[in-house]
């Protein structure tokens, strides 16, 4: 605990630093504070997860005697990311910071600090008001961080979006929380869940639906995640790991602790849930393969990541109410491995696409190009980060999509059709999903990385900040870790998702094979020792083999793997074949120029761009974005000078819902302008009969 | 007569008209280069004359510029000549057809097209020739080198999209398996080509310059080879040419055999351009049996004129050598049989709907563009243009031995194929028709040659190709002028390009036949 | 639906099996005029007469360089009929220093073809290597589309200026072991279209010519003979080479 009161010590301490240090030990002072502060809670969210929490309150401001505190490993595990990920960024905001003039660039700092701390505050809310106030905060200071470039139209703009879309969710979020709350007579969390079931069925919705869309702007679900891009679009880049990395799991969190409990009840709420996941993955991806902004790309593709987390848990919350508690734990499990996956190789790109911003000083993908030449540690860091959200092993994003299909697949348990039709059509979603996902990283990489040169700018580039290549090596080590050590991680997440699923998935996804294997038939035990379950038997420490799936008597199958001895036969198997060509070759190389046609010389337009990469996803899924094409042709009698062609693509969440939305409200105001008539007693007439209405509503309504 | 008669008094005092002589079959007409372009526009506009080519020649009274009109229901010609002296306006504007004929004077002449959107870096590569280079004056002689690779590194191709994300596709110089020589220049954001536009004359080998100071065989050999599967036609304009300065008649026993040789090239020429469609749409057999048609062909060929591309059988006054009757006997009881078996491969190409669907509505080319390009030849038969210059201005043994033409509306591949398919039967048919009637007697006549100046023109597999021809008192050339079908057939080709997609451009390409070398020289 | 396969079957087998003389089909190959005994007054008028200087008088003979024959067929007519042979090994080595590839390539080799300024011709009857009259496929000879795969340039046409870069690219491109075939008279000499200020005049002057194929054009066979000669699968110098594939 003491750890973790420090850590807002030491965030308290920045926030001083900044104000009052002189200008070059400005940065650095906050810099130290920030990493002391990370250090201080990621002790705090071990300490949480291995002591198994704490409750505290707020000692000498007892007088708000609500308002409390509560760390427990759940929460802890949010404390770790949320360090993990602000270490992470520390060194690009140190260096962005130091680039502001003084006033500024205390105001940054100020900023960051009032965010971490928020958010460290909310994750270890314990009642309804602690949750909205520093929900509020963290989503004021997002704001704030959003808008810092003022001067410039576009972070304007979106910083009226975000706030306006996170105000309206909070308040929806309020509303809902309030209508449990009463219900609950009491401001606890941990008591809504009680709530849930004693609620008349129609409030109990009403509730749900304000708290799962309220609380889901922050995770970027559809329909309410139309200032996601633009937000993280156009804040400062330092920030963009942050808003991305951290503070989407904001979302995440809320729809675990209070929409968890109510739809692990209620199978149609949890089914809706998986269905906006898969929704929201979907339109994710399909918009991030249309930008060709890096930032804005990495953005969409955070709202693909998020529908998959959401879409995960809405599987474990169906499984759960559906009467399969492993199952539905094995879904909850996925989902927080993905959670966790999404925020280290989100920030990685994110620092990434910081760190080219800072070499190059463009972030557009048709712009780019051949950093993979000019900076190869860099890229390559650029590179893994890209593999492992595209899900491919040894890489974290393969194990937790892996165990998400696998856990959907096991609808085959449930007897129900609609259930089953539900996950089949999610799932197809998820799996499309997937797809697009490996096709826009591809074209990521291979238009920020490869090729030549697609402008002269980047041809010239600086070397890439160290700022950013070190904390990207060490994301690249967590990716890594988590996508080889997945039988450690899942005992760990299975320890989590206990008391919300009711069982703990672990003996059955990482059985014990080396103690005494429980719950699984003494064949199957044999079988899966056949292929090597034991093997490392009393030397590793771990447990080797994921089973997703061990048979029964429908489906006599087993889905097992070792992502840890995959990964060491596969590199094993590399390293001897590059070894062996190594020594066996004999032949020269000859290094000659790019084959260019017999052209004099190539040039950087001539280079495949990532729009031209993306052209047939964009081609299948026209009748989705519907793009407007504006067209002016050039001409001179019969000589065609030149074409201008710009095709505008408006999001679907804007065509259908936010315009839909603001129109509405124009023309509600227009044809309320009536009232406004400038006479006093008329007016006072207005406020009479609003007074007496809302009486007899109440009256009757009691 | 009556029309060129009339337009002759309507044009009589017309500002800027300096001279009129009426021909028997030609009114020749002197202007002020300022007047060019309004005269061009009432003939071509008002008095429905077609665009033939337009030329310039060092001569020693300076620069002239000669530009040829005909019309292909009189069958007569009318030329204008200016100096080209002064400010030339652009014709371009209204007639879009000499666009690249003004490109070719601006580059190899040094002259100035006022009003042209784009001049240079045509004939005349930026990337290796200096711009001050204009190799077709008098003064220039061709052996004189004046290439210069430095350049090479500064070029970069002309740009005329403007689109997010759009990127130039390079294709060429060196590309495909065994495909002519030219950049191909794709605009499009992905796999929609939006613009294109060639950069052509990488084969530019000057043959029009090399013929300076040659005595006319000699010419002639260059004339069968720069573009070697037209030799018949290309010799055939260049004959005729000079046969109208030294008013040769040519006996009818050689008219008829060059309407022989002439549409057996034909054959073979269409017959390699479907072979090389059938290959485009990845049909593989239809490819090969296409191609085995094609050798037939040429070996035919070879079998009646010694040579399977025909080469020097043509000659000014009639053929260089008479055919002899085996060799004709072999020809006309062969040539029924390989019809046949075309018209088996035209009917197995139209019974494979995957091929069908790969040609059908690809490279579409309406009525209006291919108006306004004024494109010859299949291509613009295809697309609903019935020009053919052996109906407009018969030559050879055509005047009584017409061909039927074929004309189609929808002007995309499948519309040319069928014009290909078309023609090679209707050549089937005349060659047949020209054998059964086959005068005796002489197969040549003796030609001299004398001062003077002439068109000659022949309707190439290609499209309708015009030659023009000055002879000095020694008999020597003066100026060949080699005014190929590419020059229009190119334009409506990158038109036909647009919007469609990569996999198309090369079936597109194939469908139009077009030779590069035909056009570069 | 249209039925290839059966039409294939009914047409049979149509390659040629060999490129020897006696079983070359008519029409195959134009032929080429040969060095000759002739009176000397008809000798001085053939050498006089051909435009390409193939012809030398050589007292009662006549003596035929066929790398400078352009196929105007001017020998060939009534009043000077010179004896021409039907036959189509006309690849020849360039110097004796010349070799065919390695020994490893001989039955896998890679072409690429370059235009550098050829006629039609030319580029016509290289294509019909690959049709089934000829079909250089069944000798592990192929056509590719980039220089990095191939082993031999096969340049036609006199070189134009604009292609003097491309062509050195190509051949740059190539990996070693690499030769150089020149086919047609142009690629050899510049033909018709010698040296000027736009043709180079042969391929000789930008890269290293390893082998010749006259004629103009050479026809498929001639093409095939100096392919098979490249690859080492024909031994030059024999009176007719028959082919084993
Ligand atoms: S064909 Fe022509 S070039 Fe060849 S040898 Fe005879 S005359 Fe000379
Ligand atoms: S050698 Fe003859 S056929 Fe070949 S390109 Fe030259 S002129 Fe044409």
């Amino acid at each position: 605990m003491t750890w973790f009161a420090t850590a807002f010590a030491a965030l308290a301490a920045s926030i001083v630093a900044a104000w009052i240090s002189p200008a070059r030990a400005r940065s650095w002072a906050g810099g130290c504070a920030f990493f002391a502060a990370s250090g201080l809670v990621f002790v705090a969210g071990v300490e949480a997860i291995s002591t198994g929490g704490a409750t505290f309150s707020l000692g000498p401001l007892s007088l708000l005697e609500p308002i409390g505190f509560v760390l427990n490993p759940l929460r802890g595990l949010f404390l770790i990311v949320t360090a993990v990920v602000f270490l992470a960024a520390t060194p690009l905001l140190v260096r962005d910071a130091a680039q502001y003039p003084r006033h500024r660039a205390a105001l940054f700092l100020t900023l960051v600090a009032i965010l971490y701390a928020g958010m460290l505050a909310f994750f270890t809310a314990a009642d309804i008001v602690s949750f909205v106030f520093f929900w509020e905060i963290s989503a004021l200071a997002i704001w704030g961080l959003v808008t810092f470039h003022s001067r410039e139209a576009r972070p304007v703009a979106a910083g009226y979006l975000t706030l306006m879309l996170s105000e309206a969710g909070t308040l929806a979020g309020m509303a809902g929380l309030f209508i449990l709350a009463s219900h609950a007579h009491s401001t606890a969390l941990s008591s809504i869940a009680a709530a849930g079931n004693q609620l008349p069925a129609g409030a109990l919705w009403i509730a749900f639906l304000l708290t799962f869309f309220g609380f889901g702007v922050k995770a970027g679900i559809v329909p309410v995640n139309a200032w996601l891009p633009e937000a993280h679009g156009s804040a400062p880049r330092s920030v963009s790991p942050i808003l991305s990395g951290a503070t989407l799991n904001l979302g995440v969190f809320a729809l675990f602790v209070i929409d968890g409990p109510i739809a692990i009840h209620h199978p149609q709420m949890a089914l809706l849930v998986l269905f906006v996941g898969a929704v929201t993955a979907l339109t994710g991806i399909v918009y991030a393969l249309t930008e060709r902004d890096l930032k804005r790309l990495l953005a969409q593709s955070s709202i693909e990541n998020l529908g998959i987390v959401v879409a995960a848990l809405g599987a474990g919350f169906a499984f759960v109410s559906l009467g399969h508690p492993v199952l539905g734990a094995m879904a909850l499990v996925a989902g927080l491995y993905h959670m966790l996956n999404h925020s280290a190789y989100k920030t990685l790109l994110f620092v990434g696409a910081a760190g080219i911003d800072q070499a190059t000083g463009t972030h557009d993908l048709d712009r780019l190009g051949g950093l993979m030449r000019r900076m190869p540690v860099f890229a390559t860091a650029f590179l893994i980060g890209a593999l492992a959200i595209a899900a491919l092993p040894p890489f974290n994003g393969f194990v937790s999509e892996w165990l998400l299909f696998e856990s959907l697949l096991r609808v085959v348990e449930i007897a129900s059709q609609p259930v089953r039709a539900v996950f089949a059509l999610s799932g197809a979603m998820l799996a499309l999903t997937v797809g697009l996902a490996m096709t826009c990283f591809v074209m990521l990489a291979g238009s920020a990385l490869l090729g030549r040169p697609r402008s002269e700018v980047v041809a010239a580039a600086a070397p890439a900040p160290v700022s950013a290549t070190i904390p990207m090596w060490g994301l690249v080590v967590v990716c890594f870790g988590l996508g080889v050590l997945a039988t450690a991680v899942i005992p760990l997440l299975g320890g989590l998702v206990r008391p919300l699923a009711g069982a703990n998935p672990t003996a059955a996804l990482v059985p014990a094979f080396f103690g005494t294997p429980h719950g699984l038939p003494a064949g199957l035990t044999t079988t899966l020792s056949g292929i090597g379950a034991e093997v490392g038997r009393g030397v590793l420490p771990l447990r080797s083999l994921v089973v997703v799936h061990s048979g029964g008597a429908a489906t006599p199958v087993v889905f097992a793997m070792s992502t840890a001895l995959a990964f060491a036969v596969i590199a094993l198997l590399l390293l001897s074949t590059w070894g062996a060509t190594r020594l066996l070759r004999r032949r020269r190389t000859r290094r000659v120029g790019v084959w260019d046609a017999g052209l004099p010389c190539l040039q950087p337009q001539m280079g495949y761009t990532a729009t031209a990469f993306s052209a047939p996803v964009r081609v299948l899924f026209e009748s989705l974005l519907r793009p407007v094409v504006q067209e002016r042709q050039h001409s001179q009698g019969g000589f065609l000078l030149g074409l201008e062609r710009e095709t505008r693509v408006v999001h679907l969440v804007d065509r259908l819902f936010l315009n839909p939305v603001a129109y509405a409200v124009k023309a509600i105001g227009r044809s309320l302008a009536w009232l406004h008539q400038g006479a006093v007693t008329l007016y006072a007439t207005w406020v009479l009969a609003t007074l007496f209405a809302a009486l007899m509503a109440m009256k009757f309504s009691l | 007569m009556s029309r060129l008669t009339t337009l002759a008094e309507a044009l009589a005092d017309h500002p800027g008209l300096e001279s009129s002589r009426l021909k028997q079959d030609r009114l020749e007409l002197a202007a002020v280069p300022g007047a060019v372009s309004v005269l061009v526009e009432l003939l071509t506009h008002e008095y429905g004359f077609e665009f033939a080519t337009l030329l310039a020649e060092d001569l020693d009274c300076g620069f002239t510029l000669h530009y040829f009109f005909f019309h292909p229901a009189d069958h007569v010609l009318v030329s204008i000549g200016t100096s080209a002296s002064g400010e030339l306006p652009t014709i371009s504007d209204r007639i879009y057809a000499a666009d690249l004929y003004e490109r070719e004077a601006e580059d190899l002449f040094g002259l100035h097209f006022s009003g042209h959107p784009f001049l240079g870096d045509f004939v005349l590569h930026d990337d290796v020739w200096p711009e001050a280079v204009a190799p077709m004056c008098r003064r220039y002689a061709a052996t004189t080198p004046s290439a210069s690779a430095e350049r090479a590194s500064t070029w970069h191709p002309r740009r005329q999209l403007t689109e997010s994300g759009s990127v130039v596709f390079p294709v060429g110089p060196v590309w495909g398996d065994y495909l002519e020589a030219g950049l191909y220049v794709l605009e499009g954001p992905g796999e929609q080509i939006r613009l294109a536009h060639t950069r052509l004359f990488y084969k530019y080998r000057a043959v029009e310059k090399i013929a300076e100071g040659l005595p006319v065989p000699a010419v002639l050999l260059l004339a069968e080879r720069f573009s070697g599967n037209a030799a018949v036609a290309h010799a055939l304009a260049l004959c005729q040419a000079a046969e109208r300065i030294s008013h040769t008649v040519v006996p009818e026993r050689a008219r008829r055999l060059r309407v022989v040789l002439a549409e057996l090239e034909r054959m073979r020429y269409h017959m390699a351009v479907m072979a090389e469609l059938a290959g485009s749409t990845g049909l593989a057999v239809g490819k090969a049996m296409g191609q085995e048609l094609e050798e037939a062909l040429l070996r035919l060929a070879a079998r009646v004129g010694g040579h399977r591309y025909l080469f020097g059988l043509i000659a000014p006054g009639g053929l260089a050598r008479d055919l002899d009757a085996g060799a004709l006997a072999t020809l006309g009881a062969e040539l029924p049989l390989i019809v046949t078996r075309i018209r088996r491969y035209r009917r197995l190409l139209e019974a494979s709907s995957s091929f069908l669907d790969r040609i059908e509505e690809v490279g579409a080319l309406d009525a209006a563009l291919t108006a306004r390009y004024a494109t010859v030849g299949p291509v613009g038969r295809a697309s609903g243009r019935s020009l053919d210059l052996r109906c407009a201005l018969p030559y050879a043994g055509y005047a009584c031995l017409p061909p039927t033409v074929a004309v189609e509306s929808e002007g995309d591949g499948y519309a040319r194929m069928r014009v290909f398919f078309h023609e090679i039967e209707d050549s089937g048919a005349l060659i047949g028709a020209a054998l059964d009637a086959l005068p005796s007697g002489a197969a040549a006549t003796g030609w001299e040659p004398c001062e003077g100046s002439a068109l000659g023109w022949a309707e190439a597999p290609s499209g309708a190709f015009f030659d023009w021809l000055r002879l000095d008192a020694d008999g020597r050339v003066q100026r060949w002028s080699a005014g190929t079908p590419g020059y229009r057939n190119w334009h409506a080709f990158h038109r036909a390009v647009e919007g469609a997609t990569f996999q198309d451009f090369p079936i597109i390409m194939a469908s139009f036949g077009l030779s590069v070398a035909e056009n570069d020289r | 639906m249209a039925n290839w396969v059966a039409h294939s079957l009914i047409d049979g087998i149509r390659s040629e099996s060999g490129l020897d003389a006696e079983h070359l089909p008519a029409g195959a190959t134009p032929g080429r005029p040969v060095s000759q005994p002739l009176a000397a007054q008809a000798a001085a008028r053939m050498a006089a007469i051909c435009p390409g200087g193939a012809i030398a008088a050589r007292g009662d003979a006549v003596g035929v360089d066929f790398v400078h024959c352009v196929h105007c067929q001017r020998c060939r007519r009534p009043d000077g009929d010179l004896a021409w042979r039907e036959d189509a090994q006309w690849g020849a080595w360039r110097d004796a220093a010349s070799n065919p590839l390695p020994h490893r390539f001989r039955h896998s080799v890679n072409v690429r073809y370059l235009d550098a300024g050829a006629c039609g011709a030319c580029m016509g009857e290289v294509r019909l290597i690959d049709a089934p009259p000829y079909n250089l496929h069944r000798y592990g000879i192929f056509v590719t589309a980039t220089p990095r795969d191939a082993d031999v340039l096969l340049v036609a046409g006199p070189v134009t200026e604009a292609m003097r870069l491309p062509l050195r690219k190509t051949y740059e491109a190539m990996p070693e072991p690499k030769r150089v075939v020149a086919m047609g008279v142009c690629a050899i000499n510049g033909g018709v279209f010698g040296r000027s200020f736009a043709s180079i005049g042969g391929a000789g002057d930008v890269v290293p010519v390893d082998l010749v194929i006259a004629g103009c054009p050479p026809p498929p066979l001639a093409i095939a003979h100096g392919l098979l000669l490249a690859a080492g699968q024909l031994q030059p110098g024999r009176g007719s080479d028959a082919l084993e594939p």
